[in-house]
């Protein structure tokens, strides 16, 4: 078990020390920073001074050594508009974000979940079309036409819900319906296609050979080796919780960390736009780790063997 | 032998009725890939069928409802024209979206056959990297390349190119292992055929319809993305026009002018749709382990 432990922490780290050399080399080389924070037409001693102040003039290797070292000091650089600590600036605005997606994963697993195991049990009744063309949907419709859909029925058509901003629990109606029912879609579809794998397996049927009841079948045999791919996407929804709503903050005005992105990639806002990649990683990267765990803890096989694992 | 190579009219004496690999498709699959036909001819000749330049605006003729001659689906803020701008729309989404796929197929498929080949420090690392790609949400990682690079179309199709590549490379570095175990490869490189055409020339062919089917899957994904980015403004940039595009900036007119962003929407959904119902059955056909 420690041994499965420290391959999972190993493995998190590397992720980590990717998404930072990714950061580094994306956001470094790629033009001049000084030129663009202060435009064409700033007199060179302003450039020279502000890449002085940015250690832009350093060679490449030193500047990638001092940034590794100023982000495991949890120095992530200031917003280059305003001077704020970018960290600051996105801390603020992940409880905002969390009031979107925390409902929103609330209705992906009390829907998709539910949706998906009935679908499998009752396959090919008509339940299970439903879910099937519904799920179809989730995927092939994007964040943005759902949204609008929706405000074009609800905010402008009957007029009940506001279509953007943050006043009150009213204005969350749309933006979490948006982000719950898509991904409700995708979980529903997850979920069936591994219970019906599940249900065709030799132990199932032996199971009930045996005389064991159908729901006992179900709960004890079919539901808990069905859970880990299940667990594997569920997981992934918990990644996205601070990054997975760009879009649809987008679309509603809803001033979280999506938007926040959004705005600091049209402002080319270098440190906002990194702090929000490594905080993205880190949620990444702990969720994974999370269901790694999970996974040890519903299949005993991979805890005895964690190479089997990938 | 000779059976087998006659045509079977010579042996029954009449002709037996030709029919086309796809004589039994659902309906529905049908209407798909008309629909995918559709969109294709389109994109090939959007400059040539579009009745407008769909960049000129028309500021007499602002915000008309669709269904008033000759503005078929109406104009837009400007008065340009909504149908010729949805016509080119189609066509530059399609082409990043063939592009990209295309791209990140090779890219995967190299990665992945370089992987099967040496195994050993190169196939960890290109796990190792599919892993990365795999864990982050790309619309992430493509916003903060966008942010920096500043943008343009080869760059955004270089871009959405390396959307999907880890899917390619896992399952080519998976069958090529087990096809090299098979009689067929290693007879090959015991007739003395080099690496590079036991890959290409004999594993490539056998595991195609695996890799097709699993470009019909990422296909749709390209679309949505690009869309999604467009929408945000940060993909294709004005003043071309692209599917999110024009669903963007209609957003803006949803009260008084729906049907600016209400053509380009059912477009990206009718063609994702179409593409997946497709590939669905396409890989009932060719695939029955992907099942």
């Amino acid at each position: 078990m420690l041994r499965f432990i420290a391959i999972r922490l190993g493995r998190a780290m590397i992720t980590i020390a990717l998404v930072v050399t990714f950061a580094f080399v994306v956001l470094r080389l790629s033009g001049d920073p000084a030129q663009i924070i202060l435009g064409p037409e700033a007199p060179p001693e302003a450039v020279a001074a502000f890449r002085k102040a940015w250690g832009l003039d350093d060679p490449l290797w030193l500047q990638y050594f001092h940034y590794f070292g100023a982000i495991i000091q949890g120095e992530l650089g200031r917003s280059m508009r305003d001077g704020r600590a970018a960290i600051e600036l996105v801390a603020e605005r992940i409880p905002v974000t969390l009031a979107l997606t925390l409902p929103a994963l609330a209705i992906k697993i009390g829907l998709g979940i539910p949706a998906g195991i009935y679908a499998a049990l009752h396959r090919g009744s008509l339940a299970d079309r439903v879910v099937m063309m519904l799920s179809v949907a989730g995927f092939t419709i994007p964040s943005f036409v759902l949204g609008l859909t929706l405000v074009l029925i609800f905010a402008v058509k009957l007029g009940w819900l506001p279509s953007g901003g943050q006043d009150s629990w009213r204005h969350a109606i749309l933006p979490v319906l948006t982000l719950g029912i898509g991904g409700a879609a995708v979980l529903a579809r997850f979920t069936r296609s591994a219970m019906l794998e599940v249900l065709g397996q030799p132990f199932i049927r032996t199971a009930s050979a045996k005389g064991v009841p159908w729901r006992d079948v179900i709960v004890g045999h079919a539901l808990p080796n069905a859970a880990i791919p299940t667990v594997t996407i569920v997981g992934f929804m918990i990644g996205t919780l601070i990054a997975g709503a760009v879009v649809v903050e987008s679309v509603f005005s809803w001033p979280g960390v999506g938007r926040l992105l959004v705005v600091a990639v049209a402002n080319r806002d270098l440190a906002v736009v990194q702090c929000i990649l490594l905080l993205v990683a880190a949620t990444m990267v702990t969720s994974n780790l999370i269901v790694d765990f999970l996974y040890g803890f519903l299949d005993p096989r991979l805890r005895q063997n964690p190479g089997k694992a990938s | 032998m000779s059976e087998q190579t006659l045509p079977r009219t010579v042996i029954d004496g009449k002709a037996a009725p030709r029919r086309w690999p796809g004589h039994d498709m659902p309906l529905l699959v049908r209407i798909a890939l008309l629909w995918l036909v559709g969109m294709v001819l389109i994109a090939l000749f959007a400059p040539l069928i579009s009745p407008f330049v769909y960049t000129s605006p028309n500021l007499r003729n602002r915000l008309v409802p669709p269904g008033t001659f000759p503005h078929i689906f109406g104009t837009d803020e400007l008065g340009r024209d909504v149908l010729s701008r949805l016509l080119i729309s189609i066509r530059i989404s399609l082409l990043i979206a063939f592009g990209a796929s295309i791209i990140s197929a090779v890219l995967g498929t190299t990665l992945g056959f370089l992987a099967a080949y040496f195994r050993g420090i190169v196939e960890q690392v290109v796990l190792m990297l599919a892993d990365f790609q795999a864990s982050m949400p790309f619309l992430i990682l493509a916003l903060s390349v966008l942010a920096f690079f500043g943008n343009s179309l080869v760059l955004l199709i270089g871009l959405m190119g390396l959307f999907g590549w880890e899917r390619y490379a896992r399952i080519s570095r998976g069958l090529a292992i087990s096809a090299s175990a098979q009689g067929y490869a290693s007879a090959c490189r015991q007739l003395g055929a080099s690496p590079m055409r036991v890959y290409l020339r004999h594993i490539l062919p056998n595991i195609a319809s695996t890799l097709i089917v699993s470009m019909t899957l990422v296909f749709p994904e390209v679309i949505l993305l690009e869309s999604g980015l467009s929408f945000l403004g940060l993909g294709v940039q004005p003043p071309m026009t692209s599917l999110g595009n024009m669903v963007g900036y209609g957003r803006e007119y949803i009260t008084r002018a729906p049907w600016i962003m209400l053509a380009p929407a059912l477009t990206i959904v009718s063609t994702t749709l179409a593409v997946s119902v497709l590939g669905d059955w396409l890989r009932d056909k060719l695939d029955p382990t992907l099942r």
